[in-house]
């Protein structure tokens, strides 16, 4: 376990001093299984108590933590120091969200179009507790299982230069938890779901960048989502041109 | 200071609070609930649970059983009808998240898959592949949106409850964001603020499990319950405490000491089987794996790393294809932390801290001795885990008691006395005035020193093993913490998310959470679950002490201790039986 | 009193802060060359409908060497272009099941250039036999 040291260059922003962002070096030691998230927390509880970032379970399940490393995204719980040694890391806030402070962005833009998804169970049928589970065999849950393991990290967002540009576009988490739900063998909203598709904001913000599923951690891959959408928004938009009034059905 | 009108306050966002806002809305839709997190719900620590939670569905299964693992795993100091209660619901509760979309594993005909936990006789703890919390948490936060009268203020830090006529009504809250106080005028406050691990220095916990709740809790003169138990989980990543979770050993891993030998069989845990054999092995109740860890430690049998002492636990023989499907995150981890893959090479682990038994004392229907205030989750002790809890016990129990809790909060709001505005403004300023005080004081004391001085001590005293000696050298140290912490140095004087600040008044909280475990510990003159002595009380002993403890605070002085009775219905005291002994015992029953 | 003010980050110049933005700017601007050849074969095609010394003299002009530059670029462009979008298919299209086992991305892909490949040679041979 020797230890080493390596600079990291992060971007501080304090809302109440300064008018803009600027960046701050740290000189850091590490060994080999050293994360980034550690390396900024030796900063935070050494060096400079006001650094400010997220963080929480430190196992890249929580989704806070995540930033820029080098202009990627990344979770950096799972970022290792000594990946980037002899250089040197450039840390800033996650891309196209507003800095709150230092490392820690706004999520709440995301939030809201969380809630606006409707990211739940709309039923098929009316089951009571009696009636026990629903049937659903491994097939049927394979089909929709990838994207509902969405950890909300935001760094597709990150990855979204169209979101970046107008983040009225819906973008791709929302889109993969959208799909999520259509895709579930238990849920019936698909239609009441198809507004927000169809929308100018929505699966046609998308010009398939495709980069959104190269950062995701989790592999949920959310343009693979917002793409499907785009086939089933034509199919509905033609549907509703061939049959104006029975369109919801 | 702003101010927020509402009904019920709900101070967490895990599994907990968000079942508990479902059920409060779904009794009352016209009561205005106001859902306080530290982080956004999603965020929070149930999302780390891998395993499994706990629900009879099998043919083969009991409640019975069930009721008899649970009572027999927290060595007969759990409250009996709340177990009982609580048996009967869980799988009623695990439907329900179903309905609510939760994904969970499946028979190839579309019922529900079960796996084997440790403690458990058969199997039934129900699954997500390995990311159960973060798929019921996800469920739980994304259906809260269908309800609009749950109101969320995300990122809030909780710093104080309100209390003034003997009853609580409300809460005072820091707005991370702004660095702003906000008082919160409700009729009912629920808390289901999560664990305390972080007291420990290897622990599974994420980084908000710093025990506010229960500090804050007590603070006001409410118990906390059988502190004195503190869960090791035997299979954590050295250093980090990441955990591995006992899901591997459900799925049939083994745990092997440096000569490569299966040394749970040495513990009264054999006999050795090729397949997991429930109750056994690598199947039985956590304390005791983490304890025969302690010893081989001892006997200089287990294999030595520079993050620490280490066993090995061997998947390989499970297959690639297996271990892909049941343990996928399990494989990524190991990945992604190890660089090994478990196919083909044994993980390294060790025991660390992973559960609270105890917490704020609550009946059964989650109620506080403080009138208007309820506690739920691991932040609580309802009585169901004991001196020791089973896995998947918990993940349960947060749904479970949940429901009961915002049920409850909705009853209580409805026949509440009314809140004194101007008597709650008054209290409210006052803990404003002590948050920012922190400001003020100063010294050369960095938080960071004396959160590792707080962990080093407590590992070393309250541990796996305890001794008198070892305990009140934890005692003393940390008393003087609790003083220096009233003077600690802060970097940052900026209001606008100052994180360092709000983790200065965690400490605090932490603090007292420690020293109630450290007093606890050292009044507790025997051996039962998770409290282990090697000074004269190695044995159980029902005759003085098959009692709760009950931790009082008082004014700058260490903790009270006071003793509760349990109250048992149905399952007398008897040997908890593991291994071989554990299936005959049951068949002669 | 305490103040937020999130701080915006302009975008302009992004797509020059990653090598992944760069090759998506090139994959889109590739349709400037499709485009332009379509225009030009367009052309030809009026050239055609005037009559047969027309059409001779426009195929001539194409022997030009910048007409020869602009078609091996056009040709590069159109080639990327499909490369980029046989990537991005499987991304846009429903979920495939063989059975109950799903169809890899990676397979899909290497389907495309199998057809890919064998009409191409298919057409070449068509063209240089007949
Ligand atoms: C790694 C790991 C794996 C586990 N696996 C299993 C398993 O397989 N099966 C099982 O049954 N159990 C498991 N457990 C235990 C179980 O996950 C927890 O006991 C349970 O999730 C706790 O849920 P909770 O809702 O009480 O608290 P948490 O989910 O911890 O939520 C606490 C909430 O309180 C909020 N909060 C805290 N303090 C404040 C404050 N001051 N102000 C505002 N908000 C505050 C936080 O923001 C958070 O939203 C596991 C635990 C760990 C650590
Ligand atoms: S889709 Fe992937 S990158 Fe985007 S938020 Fe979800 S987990 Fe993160
Ligand atoms: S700290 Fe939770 S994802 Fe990194």
């Amino acid at each position: 376990m020797t230890q080493q040291e390596i600079n990291i260059e992060v971007l501080r922003y304090n809302p109440e001093k300064d008018s803009e962002p600027s960046y701050e070096t740290f000189q850091v030691p590490f060994s080999h299984e050293t994360s980034v998230l550690q390396g900024l927390q030796f900063i935070k509880d050494q060096l400079d108590g006001s650094l400010t970032f997220r963080w929480s379970c430190r196992m890249e399940i929580c989704g806070s933590c995540g930033m820029m490393i080098n202009g990627v995204p990344h979770l950096t719980c799972s970022a290792f120091l000594r990946d980037y040694y002899p250089g040197k890391l450039r840390i800033e806030p996650l891309s196209h969200l507003p800095i709150e402070r230092d490392l820690a962005v706004d999520q709440t833009d995301f939030l809201q179009k969380l809630e606006s998804i409707q990211p739940y169970i709309i039923p098929k049928e009316t089951r009571s507790l009696e009636d026990g589970p629903f049937k659903q065999t491994p097939a049927q849950r394979e089909r929709f299982y990838q994207f509902s393991e969405c950890i909300n990290c935001l760094l597709c967002y990150a990855a979204c230069p169209q979101y970046g540009l107008d983040s009225g576009f819906l973008g791709p988490a929302a889109m993969a938890l959208l799909h999520r739900y259509n895709s579930d063998s238990r849920d019936a909203g698909q239609a009441e779901r198809m507004p927000i598709v169809n929308a100018q904001e929505g699966v046609w913000g998308c010009t398939l960048v495709g980069y959104c599923s190269e950062v995701c951690p989790k592999g949920v891959d959310p343009a693979s989502a917002v793409n499907r959408n785009k086939v089933s928004s034509t199919l509905d938009y033609f549907f509703r041109f061939m049959a104006p009034r029975g369109a919801s059905e | 200071m702003q101010v927020v009108q509402t009904d019920i306050v709900i101070v967490g966002g895990g599994g907990a609070g968000l079942r508990a806002a479902i059920a409060a809305a779904e009794c009352d839709p016209k009561l205005r609930i106001s859902l306080i997190s530290k982080v956004v719900p999603m965020r929070s620590h149930t999302v780390a649970a891998e395993g499994g939670s706990a629900g009879v569905v099998q043919s083969c299964d009991s409640l019975d059983s069930h009721f008899h693992d649970t009572v027999a795993g927290g060595d007969w100091l759990c409250e009996q009808p709340v177990v009982d209660y609580f048996i009967a619901s869980c799988t009623r509760e695990m439907v329900q998240l179903e309905h609510w979309g939760c994904p969970w594993s499946r028979q190839e005909d579309g019922s529900i898959n079960v796996r084997n936990f440790g403690g458990m006789t058969t199997a039934r703890t129900w699954f997500a592949a390995d990311k159960t919390g973060f798929h019921i948490l996800h469920t739980l936060f994304q259906t809260s949106m269908k309800y609009p009268s749950i109101q969320r203020f995300d990122e809030f830090f909780c710093l104080d409850l309100i209390v003034d006529d003997g009853r609580c009504q409300g809460i005072v809250a820091i707005e991370i964001a702004t660095g702003e106080f906000f008082r919160f005028e409700a009729h009912v406050v629920i808390f289901a603020t999560g664990g305390a691990g972080r007291i420990y220095p290897c622990n599974t916990n994420a980084g908000i499990s710093t025990g506010d709740g229960m500090g804050i809790a007590l603070r006001h003169g409410v118990a906390l319950r059988d502190m004195e138990f503190v869960q090791y989980h035997p299979t954590a990543l050295a250093g980090s405490g990441l955990l591995i979770t006992e899901g591997c050993r459900g799925e049939g891993g083994f745990l092997y000491n440096k000569d490569g030998y299966r040394y749970l069989q040495d513990y009264g845990l054999g006999p050795v089987d090729p397949s997991p054999r429930p109750k056994a092995m690598e199947l039985g109740p956590r304390d005791k794996l983490s304890q025969a860890f302690w010893h081989e430690d001892r006997l200089g049998r287990t294999l030595d790393t520079p993050l620490g002492s280490v066993v090995h636990l061997d998947l390989r023989h499970l297959g690639r294809i297996r271990l892909h499907e049941r343990l996928p995150m399990i494989c990524e981890m190991a990945e992604t932390f190890l660089g090994i893959d478990p196919a083909e090479a044994p993980i390294p682990v060790r025991p660390a801290v992973h559960y609270t038994m105890g917490g704020i004392c609550t009946d059964g229907n989650t109620a506080t001795s403080l009138p208007g205030f309820f506690a739920v989750g691991e932040c609580s002790s309802v009585g169901i885990h004991g001196a020791n809890r089973l896995g998947s016990n918990s993940l349960a129990e947060i749904v479970v008691f949940g429901k009961v809790a915002g049920e409850q909060a909705a009853q209580a709001a409805r026949t509440s006395r009314g809140i004194d505005t101007r008597a709650v403004a008054h209290h409210a300023e006052s803990s404003m005035e002590a948050a920012l005080a922190l400001f003020e004081h100063d010294s050369d004391q960095r938080i960071v020193d004396l959160r590792k001085a707080m962990q080093a001590a407590m590992e070393e005293g309250v541990g796996i093993y305890r001794t008198e000696e070892g305990m009140s050298a934890t005692c003393r140290i940390l008393d003087e913490l609790v003083e220096t912490n009233r003077r600690v140095h802060l970097d940052d004087k900026n209001r606008v998310f100052n994180t360092e600040w709000l983790t200065a008044i965690e400490l605090g909280f932490t603090l007292d959470v420690a020293r109630t475990m450290a007093y606890s510990a050292i009044q507790r003159k025997e051996s039962r679950g998770a409290h282990q002595r090697l000074d004269r009380y190695e044995q159980r002993d029902d005759t003085n002490f098959l009692k709760h403890s009950l931790a009082y605070a008082v004014a700058d002085a260490p903790p009270r201790i006071e003793y509760q009775e349990v109250v048992i219905t149905k399952l007398p005291p008897a040997e908890r039986v593991y291994g071989g002994q554990a299936k005959s015992q049951l068949q002669g029953e | 009193m305490a103040a937020r003010r999130p701080y915006v980050r302009p975008m302009a110049g992004w797509w020059r802060r990653n090598p992944f933005y760069i090759f998506y700017m090139l994959r889109e601007s590739t349709a400037v060359f499709v485009a332009l050849y379509a225009l030009q074969l367009l052309y030809g095609l009026y050239m055609l409908s005037i009559g047969e010394a027309a059409f001779d003299t426009w195929l001539a002009s194409l022997q030009h060497p910048l007409y020869l530059v602009f078609h091996t670029v056009a040709l590069a462009a159109a080639l990327l272009h499909a490369f980029t979008w046989f990537n991005v298919a499987p991304k846009a299209m429903p979920v495939l099941y063989l059975g109950t086992r799903r169809v890899a991305d990676r397979t899909i892909v290497w389907v495309q250039f199998l057809f890919f490949f064998v009409i191409s040679a298919a057409m070449i041979g068509l063209a240089l036999g007949g």
